[in-house]
């Protein structure tokens, strides 16, 4: 059986939702007009267009060996020169934002449910709140790049053990940013009219809480990407990342550092990819944040 | 035909300058030695012991030989020689050795050596010693005086001497009193020209010279691990460096004198340095690719043969070893006194894909995993998997890489399951001779997991055998045996290339760095 909704209602609610598409033009146009932001975007877009079509702009099998021109200085065939297998270090750079970025995204993805799951829990379940935050505060009493390299050695090397090692480290984190978030929108007037029109806990939550705690998610999630990419970068130096021959940026890195004088470049262009990647996360995470935060926009606003 | 090394011309000159800078600098040019200063040589693995009977690790035995003496070692050119002991005197039935020791020979603790402190460490051998098969024959050892003991053997075993000559885990006398401790567990005291100071982990070893060495006056200078040792240095501080590139920064700026070890295109470089001498120890070590002959896919013999036939072995030893390798199938250096010729040859070096599928075909290989155990720790291990690996992908072998640190990759190739090949540089074995090289795929835990009936009767015949002709024969059919079972598969030959400050001299490159005989230079 149909719901009659009345005209009144209907035009209610298509105002309602041009009103969210007019907010949605003016926060992209803010994010446009942010230079930083602007800035970040156009680089890390470039390397996620490489890692995506990896495939097509590397000009050779990264994993191919060449016994005929090991630790070639760049040149025109190997712009970027190879290393000591013989292997085209442009090719590996390329692969290797791949599984860089590959790692990094399902870092974000697991830390995101993870971390929302718990931070929810913890802020909107009163009486869970204490026994979660203390494990989640136990967990990073550690420094975070150690406790991922002692869970990434104890699992043995392999990519997905990475992000389980990364994932571990870097959800209490985002439980917390989500919890302090919650705990503030839970006391908010109209979540409290939405309590007294009997809104069910899952509406409550999914509409009306985690809706408004996204941006700060979102910001915390861009700075993950970011220190993902880098500690995957490090376990990978240490021998704990991706097997060989796969090239992730820190095991190209890794083999390099024993050429750093003989043959530098080994080392320098994945470097050089990792400070793109990070620098433009960083740039965009900075941008999200000055536009979704409501005293840095009044401010702007006001100026 | 065998290749040798690919290196330009104008390595070979810089070589070429080094070894004639070396020539030039020895005791025997009418220099004078300078006494006195800190050696700091360097390695890039902590030693496992200094308890030198219980190891068989080259960075224990880098340092322990400097400590330690045993009765015999091997000459320069890899003939047994007394060292503590005298003389020897083989019975007629070849049962019966009676050895004189030197006489005055100090211990570190002042003590002089005894028959008793002889008995007492070869005893301790045959119960903690890393290759006890060396002294299997021995049935008894009498002291037969003071100064003299007398080693009965259960039957003639004409390789008995070259085998109790070994320095893979060589058969050192210690005290008596220290000889019934444990393993690892003695007091680091030996007879050799330096003795034992401290040893800090993940540090450094420090040596101090031993005012009281006797030095056997037989002999006009050393002589392999033997001869006349001198120690002009007051002391010798063997530091741990892991990482190549800090090691040769340290060399770099003198912070370090001598590099036990060094990567190749780096000794390249530094070969136009005046103030460093760079020394290649060629041949130094096999590269090898062992399987697990008791897992499948590895189990199948006409599985091995065909990875030995997919192989491309000159790419496989470039990278590997950075272009300091040599070619040869033979399972001793080629034109060495066993060197079979050429049996096996037609096996070699062929990277022949056809022929490597037709066989993975005949096996009935259905893409199981194959997984090659390798470790980082040992470059040329890592990178020979990661080539190998390559080239059997290209012929259909879903082969993965289980790359791990060395220990635990000693650990897992115990195991009969977990593994299916294995990288290794075999460095002592070809050097100690035959019998040493097939012991290790023979006997109770051969390395490739699974008996070969066939090759453990021809090891038999081989240690059995009394002249060196037979032996050699015996050789040649252990090579051709090992070229149809294919449970290991020689990639090829490499070197070692070691450099020193140029203020360092009398060093001569040798199977572990002699700092005995060796000064600085004011």
């Amino acid at each position: 059986m149909a719901v009659e909704i009345d005209s009144e209602t209907l035009s209610l609610r298509r105002e309602i939702a041009r009103a969210r598409r007019r907010g949605w033009m003016l926060f992209l146009r803010r994010l446009g007009a942010h230079r930083s932001f602007r800035v970040g975007f156009a680089l890390f877009s470039l390397i996620v267009l490489l890692a995506v079509f990896a495939d097509l702009i590397a000009p050779y099998d990264p994993n191919k060996n060449d016994y005929r021109s090991l630790l070639a200085a760049p040149s025109m065939q190997h712009w970027f020169g190879t290393d000591g297998f013989g292997r085209d270090i442009l090719s590996r750079v390329i692969h290797g934002t791949r599984v860089s970025l590959g790692i990094g995204i399902s870092v974000v993805v697991m830390t995101g449910v993870f971390g929302v799951f718990l931070g929810m829990l913890a802020g909107y379940v009163r009486w869970l709140d204490n026994a979660l935050m203390r494990i989640m505060d136990g967990l990073m009493a550690f420094p975070g790049v150690l406790l991922a390299i002692a869970l990434a050695a104890a699992l043995g090397p392999s990519a997905l053990n990475a992000v389980i090692a990364l994932t571990i480290t870097f959800t209490p984190r985002t439980a917390r940013v989500v919890r302090s978030s919650v705990l503030v929108i839970r006391e908010l007037p109209y979540v409290e009219a939405a309590m007294a029109v009997g809104a069910g806990h899952a509406r409550i939550i999914f509409r009306y809480i985690l809706a408004n705690a996204l941006s700060p998610l979102i910001v915390q999630l861009t700075f993950v990407f970011a220190v993902s990419i880098l500690a995957e970068a490090i376990l990978s130096f240490l021998g704990v990342g991706p097997p060989p021959p796969a090239p992730s940026l820190g095991n190209i890195i890794a083999e390099g550092r024993n050429y750093l004088q003989d043959a530098s470049w080994i080392a320098f262009f994945p470097g050089m990819a990792i400070a793109a990647a990070v620098l433009g996360l960083n740039l965009m995470g900075d941008g999200l944040r000055d536009i979704t935060d409501p005293r840095l926009s009044a401010k702007r606003d006001a100026g | 035909m065998a290749k040798t090394s690919r290196l330009g011309n104008a390595w070979h000159v810089c070589l070429a300058a080094a070894v004639a800078a070396f020539i030039g600098l020895s005791p025997m040019a009418g220099q004078a030695q300078t006494a006195g200063g800190d050696l700091v040589v360097v390695q890039s693995s902590n030693p496992p012991s200094l308890d030198a009977m219980v190891t068989s690790s080259q960075a224990s035995r880098n340092i322990t030989m400097n400590i330690y003496e045993p009765l015999f070692g091997f000459s320069e050119n890899i003939r047994p020689i007394p060292i503590l002991a005298e003389s020897v005197e083989i019975s007629e039935d070849g049962k019966s050795y009676r050895i004189p020791l030197r006489k005055g020979v100090k211990f570190h603790n002042g003590k002089e050596m005894t028959a008793e402190d002889v008995k007492a460490s070869l005893e301790r051998y045959q119960k903690h010693g890393a290759t006890q098969t060396m002294l299997k024959p021995v049935e008894s050892i009498e002291i037969t005086g003071p100064h003299e003991v007398t080693l009965k053997l259960t039957e003639s075993t004409p390789t008995f001497l070259e085998a109790f000559a070994s320095p893979r885990a060589p058969a050192v006398i210690i005290p008596a009193e220290e000889a019934g401790k444990g393993p690892s567990e003695i007091e680091f005291i030996g007879t050799g020209p330096y003795k034992f100071v401290e040893y800090v982990p993940d540090s450094h070893v420090k040596l101090a010279r031993f005012e009281d060495y006797s030095a056997d006056e037989s002999h006009e200078g050393i002589d392999g691990f033997g001869g006349k040792k001198t120690a002009y240095l007051d002391t010798v501080t063997f530091r741990v460096i892991p990482e190549p590139g800090a090691a040769v920064a340290a060399l770099e700026t003198g912070e370090v004198q001598l590099l036990e070890q060094l990567p190749v295109p780096t000794a390249r470089r530094l070969a136009s340095n005046a103030d460093i001498a760079v020394y290649e120890n060629m041949p130094w070590a096999f590269l090898t690719f062992i399987f697990n002959m008791k897992e499948a896919p590895g189990d199948n013999p006409k599985f091995r043969e065909a990875v030995q036939v997919a192989l491309n072995d000159e790419e496989v030893m470039a990278i590997a070893t950075e272009g300091l390798f040599h070619l040869y199938h033979g399972w001793m250096y080629e034109g060495s006194t066993y060197d079979a010729g050429d049996i096996g040859k037609d096996h070699y070096n062929l990277a022949d894909a056809d022929r490597a599928k037709a066989l993975l075909k005949e096996a009935g290989y259905n893409n199981e995993p194959f997984s090659i155990l390798t470790d980082s720790t040992i470059p040329e291990h890592g990178k020979a998997a990661v080539v190998i690996a390559e080239q059997l992908k290209a012929v259909g072998i879903n082969a993965v890489i289980n790359q791990v640190d060395w220990p635990t990759a000693l650990n897992i190739r115990l195991q009969d399951q977990g593994w299916n090949g294995w990288t290794l540089m075999m460095g002592i074995e070809p050097y100690l001779g035959p019998a040493a090289l097939i012991s290790t795929l023979t006997g109770a835990a051969p390395h490739f997991r699974a008996n070969d009936e066939q090759l453990d009767a021809l090891y038999q015949e081989l240690i059995s055998t009394d002249s060196e002709e037979g032996r050699k024969e015996v050789f040649a059919r252990i090579q051709k045996r090992l070229y149809e079972f294919f449970g290991i598969i020689k990639l090829g030959e490499t070197g070692l290339m070691q450099a020193a400050r140029a203020n360092v001299k009398g060093f001569k490159p040798f199977r572990f760095p002699r700092v005995y005989d060796v000064w600085l230079e004011k």
